[in-house]
C-alpha cells in the first residue's frame, strides 16, 4: 500500500527541486494551485471534502513529477475533476475548463494546450496512476467535528473556536501539512491554536481519565508540544507578508515567457492572507519559528512556547480577520449542526 | 515512477503535445510479467504474473477493462476502486491482499477503453482444488475453521457495503497454513455495466434463487452462496449441481421444497407453478456427517425468502462456532 507522508527533507528534495526550481517557488506554486482548486471548485458549488481531496491530489502528484513537466493550473483542474467523482459529485470536465478559465490569464491558460478537455483527461489517466489509484482521502474537518463534540465549556465561544479551525483547515490545504501529518494530528492542532486564538480554554471534556493531560491525549497519542507548534506556525506562515510578496504571479517558465497581461488576481473566496489583520501580527519575529530539522519529535520540550507566545497576540483582531472565512467554509460548518450539539 | 521526471532541456514553455508524450511513460504493465493464465472469469482474465520492482514476487493480477465515456473513467469504476483500496487498510486475515492497481495506458485514444490492472496476493491454492486433492473427508475442526474463515471475511464485506456476488470454491483461496481467504470481490458495478455483452459461461451452482429469478437482491445472495460451499465442505462434491438457469432452481427446489406462493416474488417472468410441489428434504440426509449445529446453520442459510435468511454475522454468532471454541 501506498504511503503518502514525508518528513521536512523530503519535501525539500522534490521532483521540482531536482529540476532546478527552488523550495520557494515550489512552495508558492502549490499555494497557487491549490487555491485555484478551492477557487474553482467554490465557483462550482462543490463540497469541502470534494475540494479538500482534489488539493491532496495535487499535493501528492508534485511528490512524483515536477512543476515545469506539468503546469500546476492544468494540473489542478484534472484534480478537481477527479475527486468530484470519486467524492460523487461529478462535474463535466468541459464545465470545470469553464468555471477555470475566467480564474486565469491568457498566459496561463495556453498551458491546457489546442484542446484543454482532452488534455486534462490525458493527465487524468496519468494523475491514478501517479496517486496509485488510492482514491480516498481522509481530512481533517470531520475529526475537528468529532472533537468539538466531546469538549465542555460555553457553547458560543466553543463554536467560534470551531468556526475558525475550520478555516484554518480550509488555509492548511494550501500548505504541504497533508503530505507531512494524519488529519487527525491536523485537526488536534488547528483546533489548540483556535483555541488559542479565540482565548477559548479547554479545562474539561466529555471522556476525561486521569491519564489524560490535555483534550486530545484521548484522541491522538503522544502528541508533543513541539509538533503542535510547528503545524500551527506552518498554517500561520501562509499569513506573513514575507512568503505572500515572494515571486508574484510569474509561471514556471519565468525565463521565456512575457510578462503576464493581466495582474489580476482571481476573485479569491477565502480570506486572502494578504489582507488579513493576522499578517500584522503573526509574522516570524512574534512567534518562536521551528525551522525545518524535521526533527520536531526529538527537540526536548520548548515549556509550551506556543501558549506563552500565541496568547501575547491580540487575539480579538486576530479573530475579526479569521471571521471573514469563505462561504464555502461557512457552508461547510453550517452543513454539520452537529458540531455543537 | 520519480524517475519519470523528464529533463527539459529547453526553457520553453512546456507545450502541452507533453502530456500526451510522458502519458507514454507510464506503461505500467512492464512492471508486472505474465506468466500464464490462472483463470477466465465473467469478468476478466486472471495472470500469474511477476513483480519485476519487487524481487520477482509473484502474483494475481487480475485485467479488466473499462470503457471510457465522454468523461473519461465511469465514476463507478473509481468509487469501487476507492473501496478495495480503503478495505485493504484493515488488512482483514479473510480477504486477498490488493498489491496494486495500475492500468495499461496504451490503445486508449484507439479504442476508449482502459485496461485496468488489479494486482492480488497470489495463493497458489482454491478451495475446489484442495477439496479436490483432499485424501478423504475433512476432519470436523478444519470443516469448522474454514466456515468461520468463509464467513468472517463475507461478513467483513458486508459491513462495508460489498456484494460478492460471485462467491465459490474458486474464489475461496486456501493458503499454505489452512486458512481461506476470500477473491475476486469488488468491481461488481463495473462488471455489470461493462462485461454483461461477454458470454462467459458461470457457474450456477452457488446462485441464490433471487438472482436465477431476476429479482433484485442484496448482501443475502452471498449467504446463500456461502450455504452451498459449506455444504460441499462436508461432501466435497457440489450440494445443487444444476446443468441450466432452470434445472438450477428445480435442484434447489428439490432440496428446500417449493416456496409457498405469498413468498414468491412479484414481477417475476417464471409463475410457481411451472415447479413442481417438491417437499423440502432433510438437510441431515444430504449431510450425513455433518454436526446438528452446522446442519442448523446452513438450513438457515438456505432459505428462499433473502429477508429470512441468516446474515454474514448471525452465522459467525451460531452455536455451531460458539459452543465449542475453535481449534
Amino acid at each position: 500500500m501506498p504511503y503518502w507522508y514525508y518528513d521536512k527533507k523530503d519535501l525539500q528534495n522534490t521532483p521540482s527541486f531536482r529540476d532546478g526550481i527552488s523550495n520557494e517557488t515550489e512552495n508558492r506554486y502549490r499555494k497557487e494551485g491549490a487555491r485555484f482548486i478551492i477557487d474553482t471548485g467554490s465557483k462550482m458549488d462543490l463540497g469541502y471534502n470534494t475540494v479538500a481531496t482534489g488539493v491532496v491530489y495535487f499535493h501528492r502528484f508534485y511528490m512524483f513529477h515536477s512543476f515545469k513537466t506539468f503546469p500546476r493550473y492544468i494540473t489542478a483542474c484534472c484534480c478537481l475533476f477527479l475527486a468530484g467523482k470519486v467524492e460523487e459529485t461529478p462535474k463535466k470536465c468541459k464545465d470545470i475548463i469553464k468555471v477555470a478559465k475566467p480564474l486565469l490569464t491568457d498566459q496561463k491558460f495556453s498551458t491546457f494546450g489546442e484542446d484543454p478537455k482532452e488534455e486534462v483527461m490525458t493527465l487524468e489517466r496519468i494523475l491514478l496512476q501517479t496517486i496509485k489509484f488510492d482514491l480516498q482521502v481522509e481530512h481533517p474537518y470531520g475529526y475537528l467535528l468529532k472533537y468539538a463534540k466531546c469538549l465542555k465549556g460555553d457553547r458560543a465561544k466553543l463554536q467560534k473556536m470551531v468556526q475558525m479551525a475550520w478555516t484554518f483547515v480550509n488555509d492548511s490545504l494550501c500548505t504541504t501539512l497533508c503530505l507531512q501529518w494524519e488529519p487527525e494530528v491536523i485537526a488536534v492542532a488547528l483546533m489548540f491554536l483556535a483555541g488559542k486564538l479565540s482565548k477559548f480554554e479547554v479545562v474539561d471534556w466529555n471522556g476525561r481519565t486521569p491519564k489524560h493531560n490535555a483534550w486530545w491525549d484521548m484522541f491522538v497519542e503522544d502528541i508533543t508540544m513541539d509538533l503542535l507548534e510547528d503545524i500551527c506556525h506552518q498554517v500561520l506562515d501562509l499569513y506573513s507578508p514575507q512568503t505572500q510578496q515572494s515571486g508574484g504571479d510569474s509561471p514556471p517558465e519565468t525565463s521565456t515567457s512575457k510578462p503576464p497581461k493581466n495582474e489580476k488576481k482571481p476573485p479569491s473566496i477565502t480570506p486572502p492572507a494578504s489582507v488579513s489583520p493576522v499578517a500584522a501580527v503573526a509574522t516570524k519575529p512574534v512567534v518562536t519559528p521551528v525551522k525545518n530539522g524535521g526533527e520536531t519529535k526529538t527537540e526536548p520540550p520548548k515549556n509550551g512556547g506556543v501558549e506563552i507566545q500565541l496568547s501575547k497576540l491580540p487575539g480579538d483582531a486576530v479573530c475579526a480577520g479569521l471571521q471573514r472565512t469563505t462561504s464555502w467554509g461557512r457552508a461547510a460548518y453550517s452543513c454539520s449542526p452537529r458540531s455543537t450539539a | 515512477m520519480s524517475g519519470a521526471s523528464a529533463s527539459s532541456t529547453s526553457q520553453s514553455p512546456p507545450s502541452m503535445a507533453s502530456i500526451s508524450d510522458f502519458s507514454a511513460l507510464f506503461q505500467t504493465a512492464k512492471k508486472y510479467e505474465e506468466l500464464n493464465v490462472i483463470g477466465t472469469g465473467a469478468y476478466g482474465t486472471v495472470y500469474k504474473a511477476r513483480d519485476l520492482h519487487n524481487g520477482g514476487q509473484i502474483v494475481a493480477m487480475k485485467k479488466v477493462k473499462v470503457a471510457l465515456t465522454e468523461d473519461g473513467i465511469p465514476l463507478s469504476t473509481l468509487r469501487e476502486i476507492a473501496l478495495l483500496r480503503q478495505l485493504e487498510a484493515y488488512r482483514h486475515p479473510n480477504i486477498v491482499r490488493l498489491l496494486d492497481v495500475c492500468h495499461g495506458g496504451q490503445s486508449v485514444e484507439r479504442d476508449h477503453q482502459l485496461v485496468l490492472f488489479l494486482v492480488f496476493e497470489h495463493v497458489e491454492q482454491d478451495l475446489e482444488s484442495y477439496l479436490k486433492r483432499a485424501p478423504g473427508p475433512l476432519s470436523e475442526n478444519r470443516i469448522r475453521s474454514m466456515s468461520y474463515d468463509i464467513l468472517s471475511g463475507v461478513d467483513f464485506l458486508h459491513s462495508h457495503r460489498i456484494v460478492h456476488r460471485d462467491l465459490k470454491p474458486h474464489n475461496l483461496l486456501v493458503t499454505s497454513t489452512g486458512r481461506v481467504k476470500l477473491a475476486d470481490f469488488g468491481l461488481a458495478k463495473t462488471y455489470d455495466s461493462e462485461m454483461k455483452l461477454t458470454s462467459v459461461v458461470v457457474t450456477l451452482w452457488y446462485r441464490p434463487p433471487e438472482v436465477l429469478l431476476g429479482v433484485s437482491y442484496n448482501t443475502a445472495v452471498d449467504v446463500w452462496s456461502c450455504g452451498c460451499v459449506l455444504a460441499q465442505l462436508h461432501t466435497r462434491s457440489p450440494l445443487l449441481p444444476g446443468s441450466s438457469d432452470s434445472d438450477q432452481l428445480h435442484c434447489i427446489f428439490r432440496l428446500i421444497g417449493r416456496p409457498p406462493r405469498h413468498e414468491w416474488p412479484d414481477n417475476v417472468a417464471i409463475v410457481a407453478d411451472s415447479f413442481p410441489e417438491y417437499p423440502p428434504r432433510d438437510l441431515a440426509s444430504v449431510l450425513p456427517r455433518a454436526h446438528p449445529h452446522a446442519l442448523n446453520m446452513i438450513k438457515g442459510m438456505l432459505v428462499f425468502d433473502p429477508a429470512k435468511r441468516l446474515t454474514a454475522l448471525d452465522c459467525l454468532e451460531h452455536p455451531y462456532f460458539t459452543e465449542e471454541p475453535l481449534t
